[in-house]
This record gives C-alpha cells, structure tokens and sequence, in this order.
C-alpha cells in the first residue's frame, strides 16, 4: 500500500473523533457559562464547521489515493476489549461503500452547518443545537466508516440521541418533546434487532468484524437468517420503513436545517447503507431479500399515497423522501445493490437541497401538482385513510406508548407498596430496642443494618477482645481463601464476558 | 351584544356573531399577501388602553413590553426618572400630589413600585437565594417583616364553603372566557382537543389548500362541513381512541352545518345568552386556522373557488367539543351528563373537587400532590371512594399556611428601598402606614403599570427627537439650486439613504411620499400571468398599466417569453415531480443531485457571487426585451376595481401628476433630473418575503409606480396639461424612475435610454452619487447585523448585503421596519441634517401652500393608517411574539401556501416572525405634522379615521409649527401641550462618524456636514 494511504487510513478515526472533540469544546463552554450572547456565537458555528471540514479533507485524501492505489480496506486501528477466541476493535472498514457515502456525508454536513451558523443565529438554543448536530455528524460517520458492529451500533445510538434532541428542540412545545420522545422510543425497537443480530454474531461468527460476515457461507441458514433478520429490522426502523414509517412524519419539528440532515440527507439513508453493508449475508437468504422487497414496496404505496395529500412542505417532502428510499430497499432486495449504492447518493444530495429550499416554496411553484388518477380521486376512503396516514401513528401509540405506560404505572405500585416498605425511608425510623431509642431504623436494610451493628458488637465483646488465636483469626483466613477463589473464577473469559454484556445491557 | 338580537331567527343571529369573529380573529391574508396591519384592528374603535385590556381578557396575550423589559431599559437610561414622573401624569392618575404619609407623596410611592417587581419571588426562591449567597441580613427586610407581621389573611371558615364558591367562579367562566374544555382540562389535566387536534388540523390545511396537495378531499366542492364528516364518518381513528359511538352520530348527522351548529350548542350549553361567547372562544383556541377560515370566507377571490363557509368550521368545533367533552365527563364520573349535570355532581363531591382545584393551582407541597396526583390517576378497576377524597382535602386544607405577611414583607421591603429611606426613617413607620403604603402601590394593576412604563418609554424617545427638530430649526437648509431632486418612499428605512444622498451631495434634494407615487393601479409586467395592485390596501384601483414590448422588440418578446415559460416549467417539473411522481420522481432526483450538490456548494460558500451569476445567466438565457408602459388611455371612461380602465387618459395623468407634485410641495424650482425611487425587498428561503416590501404598495414591489408615474409626466401632452393648471416643469427637466431593493442596497433604473442627450452627464453624476449613497447606508445598516464585519467600508458593506440578500441560509435578510418609531409630514428642511437612526417616515408636505389644510388631511388619510399598521403590527408581534407574532422562523413549515405551521403539526402562526421585531422597541408611532394646531384640530373634527386613530390614541400626534420653533403634543385628554424642553444635541461630522462602532440604537444627532 502506498505509505500516505496508510498513514491517512490510519488518522482515520479523526473523522469522527473531530466532531466529537467540538461536542465537548462547546459542551464545556456552556456549562462553564462561556457561551453567552452573539461573541460567542461565532466560535461554536466555527469549532462545528472546521470539525466536519477537517474530517471531509481527510476523506478526500483517502479517496483520492485510494483512486490510485485501490482503497486500504479493513484497518485495524486499537483493541478495545476481548476475551477468549472473540475480541472487540477500534477497527474502521474504508471500502468504496463507506468512503463514497462518507465523503457525501461529510460534504453535506459541512454545508449544513455552514447554513446553521446563519440559520440559528441569536436562538436560545444554538449551542444545543450545534453541540446535536456535530453529534450526530460523529455518529454517523461512525456508523459509515467502522469496521464492526459494535463501533457502528455506537455511532448508531449516537445519531439516535441526536435525532432525539434535535426534534425536541423547540422543548417548550409539548408537540415537539412528545413526538421526540415518540421517534426516539420507535427508534428502540430498532435497536433491540441491531444488538440481537450483534450478540449472534459474537456467538456464530466469533467476531464483530464487517470482514467476518464473509464467513457468512459457513454457518447455516437458519443462523444466518436469524442473524439478518436482526439487522433488517435495525434497518428498517433506521429508515423509517413500514411498520416504523410514523416515527419520521412525526420528526419534523426541528429547525429546517437539521430536518434536512436528518430525514432528508443523511439518517434516513443509514439503514440502507447496513444493508449493502451486509451484501455478503444478504445474499445466502433469498426469502429475507424478498421480505426487503415487499417492506420497500408497500412503503413506497404507503409513501406515495400519503404524500399526495400532505398539504405543508415539509410532510409533502419527507413521504417523498419515504418513498425514494422505499425503492431502495426493493432495489437491495433484488440484488441490485450498485444501483442502491449510486440511488441513495444521488437521492441524498437532491434531498438536501430540496428540505434546505422549503422555505421558498411559494416562490417555487406556481400551480397545484397534478392530481393522481380520476379513480384514486374519487375514492373516500382511500382519502380518509391517506390524510389519517393509515393511522399507524395512532396504533403504535396504544401498542407502544400505552403499554408502556402501563407498565410503568405497575412497576411504580410495586415500589410504593413493597419495595418503599421494604427499603425503608428517611425520617420513618422507629426505635428497634426499646431500651435503645437512639437506634432508629425503617424497611428492610435499616432494620438489617441495626442487627448487624448488634451482631458486631457482640462480635467484638466477645470474640476480638479475648485476644489473638481465637476463633475470628481463624474464620477470616478461611474466608480470605474463599475470596481468593471467587477472585480466580472470576477472571475465567465467560465471567468477564457476562460482566461486560451486563454493564452494556445497563449502559444501553 | 346580545340584547336587540334576541328576537332575530337563529340563523340571522349566528350570521352576526360570525360577523364579530372578524374583529377578534387575526385577519392575515394567505402569506403571499403579507400587509402590515394594526394586529387589535377590531378594538380600534376602543381609546388605546382599554383596547388593551379587552384583548389581554380575551385571548390572555401580554399587551405591554414585559416589565423585565422597562425596567432593563431604565437601567440603561433608556427611560429616565422624569420619564416615568411625566408618564404618572400623562396617565391621568387622581391625587398624584397628595401626602400619603410623612413626606412621602403618591407620585413618589408609584414611581417606586413600578420599580420594583409586581411578584415578589417566592419565600423558598428568597430561601433558596439565601443559602446560595449566604445574604447579610437586611435591616429594612427586618422592620418590613414586623411592620406587616399583623397582615391577616382571608381564611374562610371551612373548605366546604370555599370550594363550593370556586366550583361556582369556575363553571361561571364556562361561555364567558372558558369553553367546557378549558373546564374539563382544569379538573382532570386533560385535553380533549389532542385527541383530534392532529386530524382537524390536516382537515383543515387540506380544504383551505392552496396548491400544495395533489389530491383533495373527493367531497371537497359541498364545502368543508361535508368534506371533514364524509372522511370522519370513515375514520378508524374512532375507535382506535375508544370513541365507539362517535362514528354511528356522525353518519347521522344533519346535512346542514348550520342544523349541526345549531343542535350540538343546545346540548352543550342551555343557555342561549352563552353561546355567542362560546363561539368566541371556541373559535380563539385554534386562532390561527379559525382566522384563516374566517379570511377565507369573507374574502372568496383570494381563494381557489374552493367553498369556504365559517359556519361549517364552527359546527364541526362545536360537535367536537360536545363529543369529545361527554367522553371525558363520562370518564370523569362515570356517567354521561351534560355540563348542567356536572355543575351539580361536582356540586355534591365537592371534597374531590377541592383535590383537583388545589392541584391545579400549584399550592401543593409535594407530598400532597404526590397523593392529589395518585387519587386524580384513572383506575377503571378501583374508583376512588368519597373517604379517600375527604381526607385528603381536610389535609389540604390543614397544610393551608398564612403567607400574605411574608409576601408583604418582601413588597414592602422592596419599596422602602426603592423610596430610599433609611433603616432609621424605616423604623419610624407604623404598621399601619406600611398597609398604606402597600394600598398605594397596589392601585396601580399590571395593565395600569404597562400603561404607565410605556408613556414613559414612549416619552423618552419623544423629548430627544423634539430636541432634535428644535435644534435643527436655526439650521435649516435647502439647496438652492437643486441639482437633483430624489422623491422616495415615506418609508423610515430610506430615511438612512436620504441622509447619505445629502450628505455625499449637498446640492440634491430629497421629497418622501408614500411609495405609490399617487399613482394607484394594477400592475401586470412582462413576466406577470395576472395583474397585481400596487397600492395601499384600502385603496382599490381603477386604472390597469400594462408593460409591453418596446417597438421593434416583439421577437425579442417572444422569444424571452417562451424561453421564461419553459425554465419555469422545467423548475416546477423538479420540484414537484421530485416529491410526489412515482416513476419520474426518482429519475429526475437522480439528475438533479449533482448539479443541486454543487449549488448549495457555491451558494454556501459564496452567496453574493452565486446569486448574481445565477441572476446573470437566466437574464442571458432569456434575453433582454426592451419594454415600454401601455399607459395612454382613449379617453377617460371610468374603469372599475373589477373591470380596471386600461391606462389613464391625458386628462387623468395630469390630474395626478399634479396632485402628486402639489401633495409633496414640489411646485416649482424644478432640477434637470428628477428622480422617482420605488422600493422593493429580494431575499431568498424567506416565506414572509412581501412583509419587507413596501406597505404603501401593498406588500409589493414600488418601482412600477414610479416608472409610471415618471414616464406620464415626461409627457408633452402632461406637461402641457401641468402648465395650464400653473405647474411649469421646465423643458429641460426630465423624470427618471428607478427601484431601490432594501435589502441589498442595490438600484434597478428604468428607461435609462430616453434620458436626453444634453442631461446624459448629469445622469452619470446622479447614478454615481446614488450608489454611494447607497454603500455608505450599507455600510450604516451593518452595525445592526452581528454576522456584518465590525466597521465596514462601505464597499465591504456593499459585498456583505448583497451576499445576505442572495444567502438561503439568512433568516436575517434585512430588517424591515424593525427601528420604526415616528413620521414626520412636513418640509424636509425641518429635519435635513439631522441623524434619525432610520426611526423616521418622512413625509414631504409644504405647510406654507396649504393654509386649510386639505393637503395635510388627505396625506394623513392616506399615510396614517398605513403607518399606524406597520407601527402596531410591530408593536403588538414585540410584546407577545407567541400570540400575536409567529415565533422563530426556523422551525416554520410553509402550508398550504397560505401561511406557516411551527413544525408540522400546530396552529397556523400568523404575525411578524421573532427574527424581524428581535431588536424592535415597541413604541406607537409619533406623528409630527409641521402645522399649526388649530388646522390640525379642525381636520380632526371633520375626519372620523383620524379621530379613531388620534384620540384613542394608536397613534400620538404632535404639531410643530411651520414658522417658528413651537412643538405642541396632542393629548386626546388635555387637547394641545406646548413643548418646552432643552434642545442641545450632540454634533458630529457625518453620519458615519456618529454610528461607527454602535451596534445598539442612537439618539438623534446634528450632521454638520449635511449642509453645503
């Protein structure tokens, strides 16, 4: 490999890091008090664009080395944490796939923030927002350029949050937290698939790696759908493909320009970009190809309709967007994933353009649309259904959102009438011993404490005091021999790895 | 309202009461059409104040500046202590003179709590400050807590009787300021209307649609009653939402939206004397769509011919509420009942009325509204019993603790600071003079202090600028011999370019008119599918001018046309196919990615250099077409607003050339060139585009008007027709028109080509000096903007306006009217050389040709209600930007083409967006008639308009007298108040040297170097 190829790959996690380095610069001048009032405006517009501008030079280098010399493939760049036969890497994957959909990423996340710095200026919330967007601009070129699931599924829930904040940007409008708070429990859903797909892969694969899917031929075709059908569902909800599509109608709150990253450019493309990703699973499972087909098919009928009778831009905008990558699908689905590959491009930079311009709609268009055909036309119920969108939103409120709620009201029954009781609360003491009325003690662990204090104190009356070689010496060897031996289970690989997956499942 | 309509047929009286909706629903046309109104326009028969408080009652919006506001700008000196002293007396408050209490008068004691917070923090923030700062004790907060420590507080006898009485005040509201919903929403926190809030929005957009949609309702043409209950009746959402039974009454409703209407209010309300204000109300929840809906029905042409009725957007409300409300009272009590019902359950269950009360007033501590909130939670499978809700209201009304004392202490220690008394003055109060002295701040409300903070704001700003006109009367100046005389629009940004102009040349004056230059028409230009008025809105036009081809260029024409035709085409093919067609949706995205790429590349990179070439290849690709005006009429036969003449006849043309020239006293020492300037606003992305233009044309474009108007009176056949009439132009006088854009600085010339030869070098000289003037005013605009480079050269100015004016990204373009402040109708020289900060309209008028006053009467017909709009438009979008303005523009989201939605999901936010009044001082407009005021007094008598405007004080006006220094205010309560105050002024050089470096709002100044 040419040698400034391989040093250039190897800067590579500069991409993503860069962004995440003017999140915390701008996070910490907030939280310092730093950034007040228009002075300060410009350093935090400043710190986001030479972030995302840095990190697109870099990727033109690359690219444009890797135009000569072929592209640097799987870089290996850092072990993260492993155990056993299986390990998890800093690892970035820079094939023709992720730089082209990079370095458009890049390039449009540049010119977004370019446009913000205007767009925003003097908004109570425009460090917030810069502080999301470079969020987001971090994740997802994680999400584009990692080498494995883990680090993607990182950059994956980073646009999540990202996405999360910015549609709940105008926070004092309840519509607008509630429909982030709505994205954001659908995008979960999401989720669950991505680490399901990720931990059998750990266990069939043994690994993380992109390049271990190309030993996707050895394991079975039950594994291998179980495996990807995990991902598709990530996939979908990413994408907003039915049965998740109402999460992005509802989205739309934002400021224009991060409506235009997010649902026109650049998230909404992302689950398109896991599946040609995973081109080499994909193709031992026809039946789960033809699944992507009939998903991307009836959410483009679903999308089409809707979108002619939106009547404000941007709804009208994103059904379109919808719609185009609905066809992706369906162009993955049939194997045809180069024309995916140059669709979602192309799609991605009109898109942009297209939300950034939304504004000028009145100067833009002269007349109505032309209608759809006189038999759709006449159709009322048709109509009714495409103006309540099918009402998936609705149902996915009583599926979703309700039994969340319920089961949130249960579990809050169970700690007030058990688990408040057995805990105990401050001030609520009574006195254990009569004859000791200092000793203060309510629910379970103040009454243990109290028994244990007891217990000590007569430990201590009558064992300790009576001097050395008695009976404690001899029962705290035996337990320092016990710890010992749990220490050394402990440190086995399948013990660690259980610690590991439990601190993850908490985390996430 | 009620009375004498009582005995008219249901349907006649609701006819009126949608009649009233019109005076208190925004009255926005759809966007495109942006003019500025007064925002209370239907309180305007109301004195100023009292139209405030209406308001404030009805819809809740603040109507003053917030007093943070106020009391920030008196902080900053923005209003001084004799302002507010001043502002007392203006209000017109009894007694301000009396002693209350050891010298201590009651002007003294209300100047000191307008200081002071209405609201005291609360004694856990006064706690919690505390502990922060660790606070040394305060002497006066200490004699305050035992002077006010004998407060008692109403406590009524048992919660019973208190609860009771309040069920009682609330359901009282129900019709007068509360719809049943608001009711409901108190009591239980929910609110029926976001059940169906979404889909009656999107019912809503998509009936009044003006051409975003492909597909409408099929049912659309019955009108919206029908279309909204033939998708209802199919809806699954119903049963989704547990509404089971909601479907069955809709399919069988009435056909008639008014039986509907008519039904569904006697179930819900018995009580017909309620239901005008129920529908009032009603109507204000959604006040942005229910506006719309109302413009839409009372204006059809601006429609699409699509069936707008307002009868059938309140049925549908009103069957809605009634649906939506038993539902939820059904939930309630377990029982469906009518609101008479519920008055009575609750009047029973009062101890779980008490709960909900208490929780919703937020007195609570929080272990109590930990259990008010459990009780309150819906549990189908364990309804609450009575015991529960009685004892935990007896509890609630045990926790009730008296803070009135500690609430005075803290008022009054704040006033005894503000009176600045010291601990021993402090100490040598009673506590009963402290209940005095508490009275006395109290009589002034929060209304009343608004009033009082703005008089004093007002009058601030009014002392500086009659010192300026004061000042300025030993210094007046008018060239001799006019190089050239410059006629723009009244509009207070030019007042900046005038200045330039004068300063740059001394030997040129200026006139301002309001920006139609007389001349009311439809425009249709070349390019134009249909006509257009450019006029104020109040006028409506008669005469049609058409641009067409010049002789010789009618290929040219056609080609231009054809070649316009199919690049618009083409665009709207993309853009609208990219969204909504299946097959060649993808296919032209795909092609138009690159090359979108690469323009928002270039236009983010450089805005001013990609618009002008984008500019400059579509002028190449359509081709120049040299254009003359179809003005000449045949004869005079009289044209009518729907059938417009199509041009004026000679007779006309003269007639308002003359008028025009006499109306702005420009009656003789004609210069060579005479130059009419129009005045328009380009920005790109920007949905309030025509809220920049001129508001004298309608939110339009002005340069027709003058090309017009310029291109009649080069006429020989006017000019001949002017002469008989005394008005000799000189032959060698010729009238150029030209356009200023006010967001780029930039100037766009008509006809330069018929200029005379002989006066070519005068032209050249002319352009030269306009467009320095017009970098140097660039360069004044820019200390306003914080993205503009600190103290710019005015060619740097120049680049950056012209960048911000081509910039998708700016939701800045320009300003606006955002520094409008006050007019002055009268000879420039009363204010030529005098630095007004672009606060001023200026109305040219020669007092001294118009000694009854009919020329000053018709100008402010004419220029004061427009004036008036753009300054309460201002106003009121300032003071309360989420009720009566439209909040930030950048989450805005075009609909329907007709307006803006916040996201996609709200009401349709009418108002001027926060980005355009965010540096505004709201203020009413100070008119300054330089004319004595006895004429002034006698056009207020015979005019009706103006005594509106005048004595109920929208506007305020003053005279200043045409012969000497003399300035008089009017007070619609006192008549004439001669004005005597000191007139020194600062002095600088040049403008530029008085504003270099500011970046805030200056106070006049004289310009020295204004005068040749």
């Amino acid at each position: 490999m040419n040698p400034l190829l391989h040093s250039l790959s190897d800067a590579i996690w500069l991409v993503p890091a860069l962004p995440l380095l003017a999140v915390v610069v701008t996070a910490a001048r907030v939280l310092l008090g730093r950034a007040v009032g228009d002075a300060a405006e410009p350093l935090t517009a400043h710190l986001a664009s030479l972030a995302a501008f840095a990190g697109l030079v870099l990727l033109l280098a690359i690219d444009g080395l890797a135009l000569a010399h072929g592209a640097p493939g799987h870089r290996r760049l850092g072990h993260w944490f492993g155990s056993g036969n299986w390990e998890a890497t800093f690892s970035f994957l820079l094939d023709p796939l992720s730089l082209s959909i990079s370095t458009l990423t890049a390039l449009i996340g540049w010119l977004v923030i370019r446009f913000s710095a205007n767009y925003l200026h003097r908004e109570a919330g425009f460090h917030r927002f810069f502080i999301a967007l470079s969020f987001f601009l971090a994740g997802i070129q994680l999400v584009l350029l990692a080498g494995n699931g883990l680090l993607a599924f990182v950059g994956w829930e980073m646009c999540g949050v990202s996405s999360f904040l910015l549609i709940g940007y105008a926070w004092q409008r309840p519509v607008a937290t509630g429909n982030a708070l709505f994205a954001f429990i659908t995008n979960r859903g999401g989720d669950a698939g991505f680490l399901l797909a990720l931990g059998l892969a750990a266990a069939w694969l043994g690994g993380f790696e992109w390049t271990a899917l190309s030993r996707a031929s050895q394991i079975s075709v039950v594994n291998d759908r179980l495996l990807v059908i995990g991902f598709v569902i990530a996939a979908l909800a990413k994408s907003a493909q039915l049965p998740f599509t109402p999460w992005i109608t509802r989205a739309l709150e934002g400021p224009t320009p991060s409506s235009a990253i997010f649902y026109g450019a650049v998230m909404v493309h992302a689950g398109v970009y896991l599946l040609l990703r995973l081109e080499p699973l994909l193709l031992q499972v026809p039946d789960v190809m033809f699944g992507l087909v009939l998903a991307g098919a009836l959410t483009a009928l679903y999308a089409w309709l809707c979108g002619l009778v939106q009547s404000d831009v941007k709804s009208a905008l994103v059904f379109a967007t919808v719609f185009q990558v609905a066809l992706m699908f369906v162009e993955i689905g049939l194997g045809w994933t180069t024309l995916a590959l140059v669709h979602l491009c192309l799609h991605a930079a009109w898109r942009a353009w297209h939300f950034l311009l939304a504004p000028s709609w009145l100067v833009l268009t002269r007349q109505r649309p032309p209608p759809p055909p006189a038999w759709l036309c006449r159709s009322q119920l048709l109509y009714t259904a495409a103006l309540q969108r099918f009402w998936l939103d609705k149902l996915s409120e009583i599926l979703l959102v309700k039994p969340t709620v319920s089961f949130a009201r249960d579990v809050r029954g169970l700690e007030e009438h058990f688990i408040d009781h057995a805990i105990g609360q401050p001030g609520q003491g009574q006195a254990v011993h009569a004859e000791r009325p200092l000793v203060l003690a309510d629910g379970l662990p103040g009454r243990a404490l109290a028994a244990v204090s007891d217990a000590l104190q007569r430990i201590e009356n009558r064992l300790l005091l009576r001097g050395r070689g008695g009976t404690a010496e001899k029962l705290l060897h035996r337990l320092g021999s016990y710890l010992r031996t749990l220490e050394g289970l402990l440190e086995q690989p399948r013990y660690l790895m259980m610690a590991v997956m439990a601190t993850f499942v908490v985390i996430l | 309202m009620a009375g004498d309509l009582d005995d008219l047929p249901i349907r006649e009286r609701l006819q009126h009461w949608v009649e009233h909706l019109c005076h208190i629903l925004p009255a926005q046309a759809p966007i495109r059409d942006f003019v500025h109104h007064n925002t209370l326009h239907g309180f305007q028969h109301l004195p100023f104040p009292e139209a405030l408080a209406a308001a404030r009652r009805l819809s809740g919006a603040q109507v003053y500046w917030s007093e943070a506001n106020f009391q920030a700008a008196y902080a900053a000196g923005r209003i001084g202590p004799a302002d507010l002293q001043a502002a007392l007396d203006d209000a017109g408050l009894a007694g301000l003179d009396t002693e209350v209490i050891r010298g201590l008068h009651r002007r003294d004691i209300l100047a000191a709590s307008l200081l002071e917070p209405l609201t005291p923090p609360t004694a856990n923030r006064e706690a919690w400050a505390e502990r922060e700062t660790g606070g040394l004790p305060d002497p006066i907060f200490a004699i305050s807590s035992t002077l006010t420590a004998g407060i008692a507080q109403d406590v009524p006898t048992s919660w019973e009787v208190a609860a009771l009485a309040r069920w009682n005040a609330l359901c009282g509201r129900v019709g007068r300021d509360w719809t049943l919903r608001s009711l409901l929403e108190y009591l239980s926190g929910e609110d029926v209307l976001e059940k169906v809030r979404s889909s009656l929005q999107r019912h809503l957009a998509a009936h009044l649609d003006l051409g975003v949609a492909a597909w409408r309702n099929p049912a659309q043409g019955q009108g919206f009653f029908a279309a909204w209950r033939a998708s209802a009746g199919q809806d699954l959402a119903w049963e989704i939402d547990d509404l089971h039974s909601v479907r069955e009454e809709i399919v069988h409703l009435p056909e008639q939206a008014i039986d509907v209407l008519v039904d569904e209010l006697g179930r819900l309300l018995p009580d017909q004397q309620l239901w005008p204000g129920y529908l009032e109300r009603l109507a204000l929840e959604q006040p942005g769509w229910a506006g719309m809906f109302l413009w839409r029905d009372r204006h059809p042409e601006g429609g699409d011919g699509t069936n707008v009725a307002m009868l059938d957007y309140l049925a549908v409300r009103v069957l809605l509420e009634r649906l939506l409300c038993e539902d939820l009272i059904r939930r309630l009590t377990g029982v469906a009942m009518g609101f008479d019902e519920l008055r009575g359950y609750f009047t029973s269950e009062l101890a779980e009325f008490a709960v909900r009360d208490a929780l919703r007033r937020g007195e609570l501590n929080e272990e109590l509204q930990h259990r008010a909130a459990r009780l309150l939670e819906p549990d189908e499978h364990a309804p609450v019993d009575d015991a529960a809700w009685a004892a935990l209201a007896a509890s609630i009304a045990a926790s009730r603790q008296a803070t009135a004392p500690a609430v005075a202490a803290r008022r009054l220690a704040g006033l005894l600071g503000q009176l600045a008394l010291t601990p021993a003055e402090a100490a040598g109060l009673s506590p009963d003079d402290a209940v005095v002295l508490l009275a006395v701040a109290d009589s002034l409300d929060e209304l009343a202090r608004g009033q009082v903070w703005l008089l004093a704001y007002e009058r601030h700003y009014r002392e500086q600028l009659f010192a300026a006109l004061t000042a300025n009367q030993s210094r007046q100046y008018s060239p001799p011999i006019p190089s050239a005389q410059i006629i723009m629009c009244m509009d207070d940004r030019e007042e900046g370019t005038r200045r330039h102009i004068e300063e740059i040349a001394p030997d040129i004056a200026t006139y301002g008119a309001a920006g139609f230059f007389g001349v009311p028409i439809y425009w249709q230009g070349l390019d134009d599918a249909d006509k257009t008025a450019l006029c104020p809105v109040v006028v409506q036009p008669t005469h049609l001018v058409r641009e067409t081809a010049a002789p010789g260029a009618e290929a040219a024409l056609a080609s231009h046309a054809a070649r316009r035709e199919k690049r618009l085409r083409w665009r709207e093919r993309l853009y609208q196919s990219t969204r909504r067609s299946a097959l060649g949706g993808p296919l032209l995205s795909s092609l138009a990615a690159v090359p979108a790429l690469a323009a928002l590349t270039a236009t983010t990179l450089a805005p001013g250099w990609f618009g002008e070439a984008l500019q400059r290849w579509r002028r190449g690709y359509e081709g120049p077409v040299a254009s003359r005006l179809a003005l000449n009429a045949a004869s005079g036969e009289a044209g009518t607003p729907s059938a417009p003449q199509a041009g004026f006849s000679d007779a006309e043309q003269v007639d308002r050339v003359a008028a025009f020239l006499r109306m702005i006293g420009l009656r003789g020492g004609f210069a060579p060139l005479v130059l009419l300037l129009g005045h328009g606003s380009g920005s790109r992305n920007n949905p309030h585009l025509s809220a920049y233009d001129c508001g004298a044309c309608s939110g339009r474009h002005g340069g027709p008007n003058a090309r017009v108007f310029a291109t009649m009176a080069n006429r020989p056949e006017v000019r001949r027709g002017l002469a008989e009439r005394g008005l000799c132009i000189p032959e060698n006088t010729w009238f150029v028109a030209a356009e200023h854009n006010t967001c780029d600085d930039t100037i766009a010339w008509y006809d330069l080509d018929g200029v005379p030869e002989p006066l070519q070098a005068a032209l050249d000289k002319l352009l030269q000096q306009l467009s320095e003037a017009c970098r140097a005013h660039a360069a004044e605009r820019c200390r306003r903007l914080a993205s503009a480079p600190f103290k710019p050269s005015p060619w740097q100015a120049r680049q950056h306006v012209v960048g911000r004016g081509h910039d998708i990204s700016q939701a800045r373009p320009e300003l606006g009217h955002a520094t409008n402040a006050a007019a002055f109708i009268g000879r420039r020289q009363m204010s030529r050389g005098l630095f007004l900060d672009r606060r001023v309209f200026l109305i040219s008028y020669d007092p001294t040709r118009d000694d009854d006053g009919g020329i000053v009467e018709n100008i402010l017909l004419a220029a004061g209600p427009v004036g008036a709009g753009i300054a309460l438009e201002y106003y009121f979008s300032t003071v309360d930007n989420e009720r009566f303005g439209c909040g930030s523009k950048i989450t805005h989201n075009i609909t329907g083409l007709f307006g803006v939605m916040e996201g996609a999901d709200s009401d349709l936010r009418t108002g001027l967006p926060w980005q355009m009044v965010e540096i505004h001082e709201p203020m009413r407009l100070l008119v300054v008639v330089e004319q004595t005021p006895a004429v002034l007094t006698a056009i207020l008598q015979r005019q009706p308009p103006l005594q509106e405007l005048i004595d109920n004080a929208w506007i305020v006006l003053a005279s200043k007298c045409p012969f000497t220094a003399g300035i008089a205010l009017y007070c619609p309560r006192r008549g004439w108040l001669p004005w005597s105050g000191s007139a020194v002024l600062p002095q600088v050089a040049q403008s530029a040297a008085w504003f270099a470096g500011e970046s805030g709002p200056l106070p006049p100044a004289v310009i020295l170097g204004a005068h040749a």
